[in-house]
């Protein structure tokens, strides 16, 4: 098995822990998933989504679309799709000084927010599924559904610009 | 009775715009409101066709800029620097002498909002969301990057646009407080008042040509819609 992106982040967060304690014998802790670095690794996760969701409807855009396209688009969604909720840690809102879409409310309303990530790691799996039985209607039916978890979560909890 | 009747005169009216030139014009500027609401309410199915019949107002218009009415056409109105500067200087005349059709001074302005929304519909046809849900009919021919890019520069040619509007509607009060000059009633009935000296000719504007236009125009637009898969 190889290690999912979720437990590498979860191994980062143990090292940090470990390097705050020393923190004060050490020079400048690098290793560290400080706020702005979760901000980076999130937007760069979902940038990854975006494509792969474009590729994806590219390929539904067309007569017969291929195959291969289809079940690697699929995957790299449902991949990442399980490591982001990682990626939301108290701090990493507007406050934390870069630039980020991520509203206030997913930290004051977090259970829905963990909600929706649940729904979207959900609707990428069946995507999966979906892609490797072939029927091309019902992928083009479940990309929309999967698409439109994204959209409700963005409409609920990203800053629309 | 009899002195009011009979002398023979001349035109007081002459015709300035053709009413495809005006059809064009509400049209535009309904359909760029409707754009931008549907937009703004990520309506993209709305958005998209609204974006198609701009698409295929503004190839038409460039038709019409060759095959059209006399003030349609670009060899009419398209004038250089000196000409449009000599224009500046004759505003401060009195009383104002308009021009019959673009003034030096409108050509430009029309050029520079016809290539703006040429610039921005393009743009919006190789557009895709930030989630690569929605895109333009052309977005397959490009990556998801080159897409963000055109959505990027879709929304900032918007800014330029909304800045033409504004100059157009801060050109047509300064013709109707400055100069006394109502520019809003003529491209709505196509006539204004013929000045001394001037003729009344026809504009010259074939239906058949238009309708070629509108036919050839919309062809144009739904092999893009299509993306070209036809």
């Amino acid at each position: 098995m190889t290690i999912s992106p979720a437990t590498r982040i979860s191994k980062l967060a143990l090292l940090t822990l470990s390097l705050a304690a020393v923190g004060p014998l050490m020079a400048a802790p690098a290793a560290a998933p400080s706020p702005q670095a979760a901000i980076a690794a999130r937007q760069a996760g979902f940038k990854k989504m975006g494509a792969a969701m474009k590729a994806l409807n590219d390929q539904l855009k067309t007569d017969a679309p291929a195959k291969a396209a289809l079940a690697s688009a699929a995957q790299t969604l449902t991949m990442t799709a399980r490591a982001q909720p990682a990626l939301f840690p108290a701090g990493s809102g507007p406050a934390a000084g870069v630039r980020t879409d991520a509203l206030p409310d997913i930290w004051t309303q977090r259970t829905v927010f963990d909600g929706q990530m649940a729904r979207m790691i959900a609707e990428t799996g069946k995507l999966v599924n979906v892609v490797n039985s072939g029927d091309v209607d019902a992928i083009r039916v479940q990309a929309k559904a999967t698409g439109a978890t994204c959209g409700a979560c963005h409409r609920q909890f990203r800053a629309d610009n | 009775m009899a002195t009011l009747a009979s002398a023979p005169t001349e035109p007081i009216h002459m015709r300035i715009w053709d009413i495809y030139i005006r059809l064009f014009h509400w049209l535009l500027v309904g359909l760029l409101a409707f754009s931008w609401w549907s937009g703004r309410q990520h309506e993209m199915e709305w958005h998209r066709l609204s974006g198609y019949a701009i698409l295929t107002l503004l190839i038409f218009r460039l038709y019409w800029g060759f095959f059209g009415g006399r003030t349609a056409r670009f060899s009419q109105f398209v004038r250089g620097p000196r000409a449009a500067i000599a224009y500046l200087r004759s505003l401060r005349q009195r009383p104002y002498k308009a021009a019959a059709g673009h003034n030096p001074v409108g050509g430009w302005s029309v050029l520079l909002m016809l290539s703006t929304l040429t610039a921005m519909v393009t743009a919006g046809l190789f557009a895709v969301d930030v989630d690569g849900i929605e895109s333009g009919p052309l977005a397959d021919y490009v990556s998801f990057d080159q897409g963000r890019a055109a959505a990027e520069l879709h929304g900032l040619l918007l800014n330029l646009v909304l800045a033409l509007v504004g100059l157009h509607l801060f050109a047509i009060l300064f013709y109707r407080l400055g100069l006394r000059h109502d520019l809003i009633g003529p491209m709505i009935h196509g006539r204004r008042a013929k000045g001394a000296g001037e003729t009344a000719d026809h504009l010259g504007a074939s239906p058949w040509k238009a309708l070629v236009g509108l036919l050839f125009a919309a062809t144009c637009t739904y092999a893009i819609a299509q993306g070209f898969r036809l």
